[in-house]
């Protein structure tokens, strides 16, 4: 089976004057205008095949938001070759048009003035939904959301998190095969987070809709995503499975020592790099294959309290592969 | 085409939201239509005529530009402006729909509710005041005059969309469409018949779109003009329209080149 999208060698790079500051600058900007390009995409590549969850991570900046806007037809590319269910999207066809969905954070296309039912039903037409289809699909959607209630109430007399719940709706009622998520969860309370993430995931697994995401809350990442793409300067850094980026950059387990009494912390270095909250709690970030026998030692010779073995966060990984290749 | 539907039939519900500035706006179009009724039948003489319009036909055509105000120049083509500015444009270039048909639904929508009040409106003026007007009873002249009235439509709704593809280069959309908007009054026959102009004036006038969008079809209802000079009158807007629709289409094009590029 072909890959449901296919990007090879993708740049895109805008064209910005540069202005010295100030009156003269401007002036000199009228008759002798230098450009430069922002690269806001530099040669990347990647598959994605039918039914997979994939995370774009990265900074601000980094160029997520970028190559979501190529991949669903909003931004012409400067060079590559992409292709989106079988299509150039920055062609715009209406056959492209109708099998997908970018749904963004911080942008709406509900009409604010009315009940967010009266979009779903302008999206009916727009996008040829039967009617059978529709009760269906909105009674689903509204059920696993759970804003049965509300999709007769004026959209700007909902809270941010239902009308993101409702925003959700309107881009799916026509039953995307593919799915932009553009920074979904931006903005909302750790509960409506969680929520909106078990929606997603079910919508990946019961409809097999292809999702892609961005964010910049690595728990979404973390929670949905098998396979992640990093992103930096327009370039990836990583694509793999989470797991593996885990094992590639991970080596080393946090262990965290509550005392009993204060120890010079230069006494714990040689078993790695030490990390101190206060005198009486500390962590020791240490090599994988030595943390049993560093631990043992501890216990043995420290007036040790408490000690616990963690791994290290998947914020610090990614912090680490940002620092590693950038 | 029911998506289209579906917007007009939205954008109705949108404008009843808020009953209030609804009831506002009606008053203040019966008040202007109040004013210029009142200005105009104080300074017309009862039993002569003034630059070769009788009482009845210079009340006739005022009264019909506040008729025509409401189906020709009421129209949403600004908030294309808006939609560039902030952006919101990528959500309807996401989407399977025609975005100058959508807002040409949304003006559509914004005609049909303006004239059923405006109708409702003349009435009730014609029951108190019971105005002198001129009652055209020509079959043929009031089809040209519907006809002349489309093609108004037409034009005024690509150049309002041309006005608003400034917004693809600056942000600075309203004061430019309101000075455009100001002068074009003049040129339309929004303010006077545009006819007690001096000839030369009134012939190159001709030339330019404006007339058409209100003096031209009112003066086909009066019965002003003769056929040959009506057929005249709807080919050079015809072909205005059709100049201006191409200029758009190359605008549009080029902001759409650019709106992408800043990557909004």
């Amino acid at each position: 089976m072909s890959p449901i999208i296919s990007v090879r060698d993708l740049k895109k790079y805008y064209q910005i004057h540069e202005k010295e500051p100030g009156i003269s600058g401007t002036i000199k900007s009228l008759f002798n205008r230098k450009y430069s390009d922002a690269k806001a995409v530099d040669g990347i590549s990647f598959e994605i095949e039918e039914g997979e969850l994939v995370g774009f991570i990265g900074p601000n900046g980094a160029g997520k938001t970028t190559t979501l806007k190529v991949l669903s037809g909003l931004l012409h590319p400067t060079s590559g070759d992409v292709e989106v269910l079988g299509h150039k999207p920055w062609i715009r066809r209406n056959e492209f048009l109708k099998q997908f969905a970018l749904i963004m954070g911080q942008k709406n296309q509900l009409w604010w003035d009315l009940p967010a039912i009266e979009t779903f039903l302008l999206n009916k037409e727009v996008y040829d939904v039967s009617d059978l289809d529709f009760d269906k699909r909105l009674k689903e959607l509204s059920r696993l959301l759970d804003v049965d209630d509300f999709l007769t109430v004026q959209v700007k007399k909902l809270s941010l998190g239902q009308r993101m719940k409702m925003e959700l709706i309107a881009g799916l009622i026509h039953e995307p095969k593919l799915l932009f998520l553009d920074e979904p969860t931006i903005g909302l309370d750790v509960v409506m987070q969680k929520k909106m993430r078990d929606f997603i995931r079910e919508i990946n697994e019961l409809k097999k809709t292809t999702v892609i995401l961005t964010s910049h809350y690595m728990q979404d990442v973390k929670e949905l995503a098998k396979r992640v793409i990093v992103i930096d300067h327009g370039k990836i850094l990583f694509d793999g499975s989470l797991s593996t980026i885990i094992k590639k950059f991970a080596n080393t387990k946090v262990i965290t020592v509550v005392l009993e009494k204060p120890v010079p912390k230069a006494d714990f270095s040689e078993f790695g790099i030490v990390k101190e909250s206060d005198p009486l709690n500390l962590s020791i970030s240490v090599k994988r294959e030595k943390v049993a026998q560093v631990a043992e030692v501890l216990l043995k010779k420290y007036p040790v309290e408490d000690l616990n073995i963690e791994e290290v966060g998947i914020e610090d990984i990614i912090r680490e592969v940002f620092e590693a290749k950038g | 085409m029911e998506k289209y539907w579906v917007v007009i039939r939205n954008t109705w519900n949108e404008m009843t939201t808020y009953r209030l500035s609804f009831v506002m706006w009606r008053i203040r179009v019966f008040l202007q239509l109040l004013t210029v009724y009142f200005i105009w039948a104080s300074v017309m003489p009862t039993d002569s005529t003034l630059f070769g319009y009788s009482r009845e036909l210079m009340l006739t055509y005022v009264l019909g530009t506040q008729l025509i105000n409401s189906i020709v120049f009421s129209s949403r083509t600004q908030e294309i402006a808006e939609n560039i500015n902030s952006g919101d444009l990528s959500i309807f270039l996401l989407k399977p729909l025609g975005y100058f048909k959508y807002w040409f639904a949304r003006d559509l929508s914004d005609k049909t509710m303006n004239l059923a009040f405006s109708v409702v409106e003349l009435v009730i003026f014609f029951l108190i005041l019971s105005p002198p007007l001129f009652v055209q009873t020509n079959m043929m002249l009031l089809s040209l005059f519907v006809f002349s009235i489309f093609l108004a439509v037409l034009l005024n709704f690509v150049i309002g969309c041309l006005m608003s593809m400034i917004g693809f280069w600056s942000s600075e959309v309203w004061a430019p469409r309101f000075v455009f908007y100001v002068i074009i009054s003049f040129f339309t026959g929004g303010l006077f018949p545009l006819d007690i102009l001096p000839k030369p004036l009134f012939n190159f006038l001709e030339l330019l779109p404006f007339t058409y969008l209100q003096f031209f079809p009112l003066k086909i209802y009066l019965g002003q003009v003769g056929v040959a000079d009506i057929f005249k009158g709807l080919m050079i807007s015809g072909v205005w329209i059709g100049i201006l629709y191409t200029g758009l289409y190359v605008v549009w094009n080029k902001g759409l080149t650019k709106f992408s590029a800043a990557g909004r």
